[in-house]
């Protein structure tokens, strides 16, 4: 068995190529379908979001498993293959492990910290788990991955800090008012950067908006968008007193909104702070309004300060991030390990070598007085018929561990000689079971579907 | 009995200083773990400070308010009951970083100062305290005291958060700090609570100074502070609601009315003269 990933991402392709290897939903179970029925893929997930396209395979061990799968996507595209491959990326072993538990820690997407690719991963494997094409490899890597997801969420503050301007105004309105419930915003200028600002803080529970613009038609026309209040020019600063929040972003070249204006507006608000966002240039709103108490003035450059401050601090928490990734690495390595052949194969040793011992100790208690000689020929007869009955199991399983599903076996023997007492807290056969039954339904079902008459026991390899 | 009220007090200082460890880390680590250890070490805390003023009373028979020991002990005790109804009204932990270190500074104190009382109490003073209008006076005083500090604590996170915000830099710190919204209605509802108990507090003790003819009462320097804190929020409040004064003003009014209770609690506690001398 072997994990192997073959994809592209904004990184590597523009979007005229990545467009053109999209998965929809609707055709995931056709993708699925067509790239498990090639000899060398196993098991298969494809993630496919407006960024990225990768498609995560377990492949049989020495054949050419990424080969296959970018045949795979050439084909199912209709593209040219040397053409393709200049966009694609390919991971085998570890590494996959570490690119998935990456994307969907969000630390390679185009926005680190952006909360959509868990959800997309997420689309991914259950489309792939209702398809059968999910197995007991890729569900234990892509759940614990959604864990990956999970903590790095929780344990850090990888998506907590806004990095768009009109986010980080609402973010810091957030800061003054806690909620923005009930709250009144007013727009000074009908640009589209205001608008849209207003359409967040609206969307945040922002419940009056108040417009005002040198042309009132044009403020009508803005205020009707978000179900709010059109007012004149000259009533400003009067209603400027109603207002929690004011946006400005007029075509005006100098202020519009001085201190002192501020200042007479303020009265009568006791203590209740106001949040200015000028988001114009040239600036609409004295900055000498910021030196107000209870006054917050934030202009453009501050809000991108804010912006680029918060970038910066996504970027520390992925390195909190990468932390959390290691130590998830580490618990996956250790499960992946319990289904190689070679420490499996040492583990029957050794528990046969620790029954050998005992029970020679036993018999040698009862026999009593043997000669050196004696001893030393009773302990190789029983070393010889430990080796002789382990030589064949032992040997044939690793002839077999590398094949397509060979995992099984070696899951088989571990549970026949009970290697792992409660493996994941569950029965120690229920894995197998699945996973035996899960792949001998899939390859009749396929078989079925391909009209042959191929035998269940050859597809397991039995 | 005695000893293990002492063993009690000490083991109540400990927990609370662990749990300002703990809410300081939470607060700079954001680990959701460590503010749950917090509070469990200042519940801990808090059932050993209990035991131990009940444990104090049972052995000495001396009522928990006599003395700078008692008092300040009692103080730290109503602090930490009023955090307990603050975090479960505002859901935040960061208060707990101010005011369990607040407790604990005061036992600390308590304890600094028991040995400088110099004064033996009466019987006839034990009798004097020995009333339900005395028990209340204090009661009453250290709640209200309590909530001027929950008041004050919120008004330094207010003017905290507005200093980050009128920088323009998104700093860790900002990002920690509750809005200041929802800090200035802390502080004005703490106030705004702690105030008329102030008040019924002050106007019991006047009741019991002219009960016992108590020539110049109002020149015990622990009444004329009183005065002053009462000063204080009673602007504080007239302010506010008449005359809309700016958050910030209001904030540093706060911290200044905090101040004047220190004073008043362990400042004025030291002067010889007076006739508090209940350590009250």
């Amino acid at each position: 068995m072997h994990l192997t990933l073959v994809g592209l991402s904004h990184k590597t392709a523009p979007v005229e190529i990545r467009e053109k290897l999209t998965f929809p939903a609707h055709r995931q179970e056709e993708a699925l379908s067509l790239l498990l029925s090639t000899p060398e893929v196993a098991e298969a997930v494809v993630l496919s979001t407006c960024n990225r396209t990768e498609i995560y395979a377990v492949t049989a061990a020495g054949t050419d498993g990424s080969g296959a799968v970018v045949d795979f996507l050439a084909d199912y595209h209709d593209l040219d293959r040397h053409e393709l491959v200049r966009y694609l990326y390919f991971s085998e072993g570890e590494a996959v492990v570490r690119h998935l538990f990456r994307v969907v820690a969000s630390l390679d997407s185009m926005v680190i910290g952006e909360a959509q690719i868990l959800g997309q991963v997420k689309e991914a494997y259950e489309h792939a788990f209702a398809n059968d094409s999910a197995g007991r490899i890729f569900n234990k890597l892509f759940r614990q991955s959604f864990e990956v997801g999970k903590r790095v969420r929780s344990e850090t503050d990888i998506g907590e800090n806004a990095v768009s301007i009109s986010y980080a105004a609402v973010e810091l309105a957030k800061k003054v008012f806690d909620s923005l419930d009930g709250r009144t915003v007013l727009i000074l200028g009908a640009g589209k950067m205001s608008e849209l600002t207003a359409k967040h803080l609206v969307s945040n529970g922002v419940k009056t908006v108040l417009v005002a613009n040198r042309t009132y038609e044009r403020a009508q026309e803005l205020a009707c968008r978000f179900c709010g209040l059109a007012i004149r020019y000259d009533e400003l600063f009067e209603r400027m007193r109603e207002a929690d929040i004011v946006i400005s972003s007029t075509a005006a070249t100098s202020y519009v909104v001085t201190k002192d204006d501020v200042a007479a507006a303020r009265k009568g608000r006791r203590g209740q702070p106001l949040f200015l966002i000028d988001i114009a240039v040239p600036r609409d709103i004295d900055p000498d309004v910021n030196q107000l108490d209870d006054v917050f003035l934030y202009d453009i450059d501050d809000l991108s300060g804010v912006v680029e401050s918060n970038l910066e601090e996504r970027m520390r928490e992925a390195r909190r991030a990468e932390e959390i990734i290691g130590e998830e690495m580490a618990a996956f390595e250790r499960w992946i390990e319990s289904m190689e052949v070679v420490p499996t194969v040492a583990a029957i040793r050794a528990k046969a070598e620790q029954v050998r011992s005992a029970e020679l100790e036993k018999a040698l208690k009862r026999l009593g007085g043997l000669s050196e000689k004696e001893l030393k020929t009773v302990d190789a007869l029983t070393t010889s018929i430990v080796n002789k009955m382990l030589h064949g199991p032992t040997a044939r399983l690793k002839m077999v561990a590398g094949e397509k599903d060979g995992y099984t076996y070696v899951e088989a023997a571990r549970f026949l000689y009970g290697l792992d007492s409660n493996p994941e807290g569950k029965a120690a056969h229920a894995g197998l079971i699945r996973s035996l039954f899960g792949r001998a339904e899939r390859a009749a079902e396929r078989a079925a579907d391909k009209g042959t008459q191929s035998e269940m026991g050859d597809t397991i390899g039995c | 009995m005695e000893q293990a009220a002492v063993v009690s007090f000490w083991f109540a200082m400990a927990l609370y200083l662990v749990a300002t460890v703990l809410y300081a880390y939470h607060f700079v680590a954001k680990r959701p773990v460590f503010s749950w250890y917090a509070t469990f070490a200042t519940g801990a805390g808090f059932l050993a400070h209990t035991a131990s003023i009940g444990l104090h009373w049972g052995a000495t028979g001396q009522t928990p308010i006599t003395g700078a020991f008692n008092s300040l002990s009692l103080a730290a005790w109503t602090l930490v009951l009023i955090y307990f109804v603050v975090e479960h009204l505002v859901k935040l932990k960061l208060y707990g970083a101010v005011l369990v270190p607040l407790a604990f500074i005061a036992m600390a104190l308590g304890q600094i100062l028991q040995g400088s009382e110099s004064f033996e109490l009466s019987q006839a003073a034990l009798s004097q305290l020995d009333s339900w209008r005395v028990a209340m006076h204090v009661a009453i005083i250290m709640i209200a005291n309590a909530g001027f500090a929950v008041g004050a604590a919120a008004s330094g996170v207010y003017l905290l958060q507005g200093a980050q915000l009128k920088k323009h830099k998104s700093s860790a710190l900002m990002k920690r700090l509750p809005s200041l919204t929802q800090t200035q209605d802390l502080a004005r509802r703490a106030i705004m609570l702690a105030y008329p108990l102030y008040t019924a507090g002050m106007l019991l003790g006047i009741v019991r100074a002219i009960e016992f003819d108590l020539p110049y009462w109002w020149f015990d320097p622990r009444v004329m502070t009183s005065g002053v804190v009462w000063a204080i929020f009673c602007s504080y409040l007239l302010l506010h609601y008449r005359r809309g004064a700016s958050g910030k003003l209001l904030a540093r009014l706060a911290l200044v009315g905090l101040v004047a209770v220190i004073i008043l609690s362990i400042l004025a506690r030291t002067l010889p003269t007076g006739f508090h001398i209940f350590g009250l």
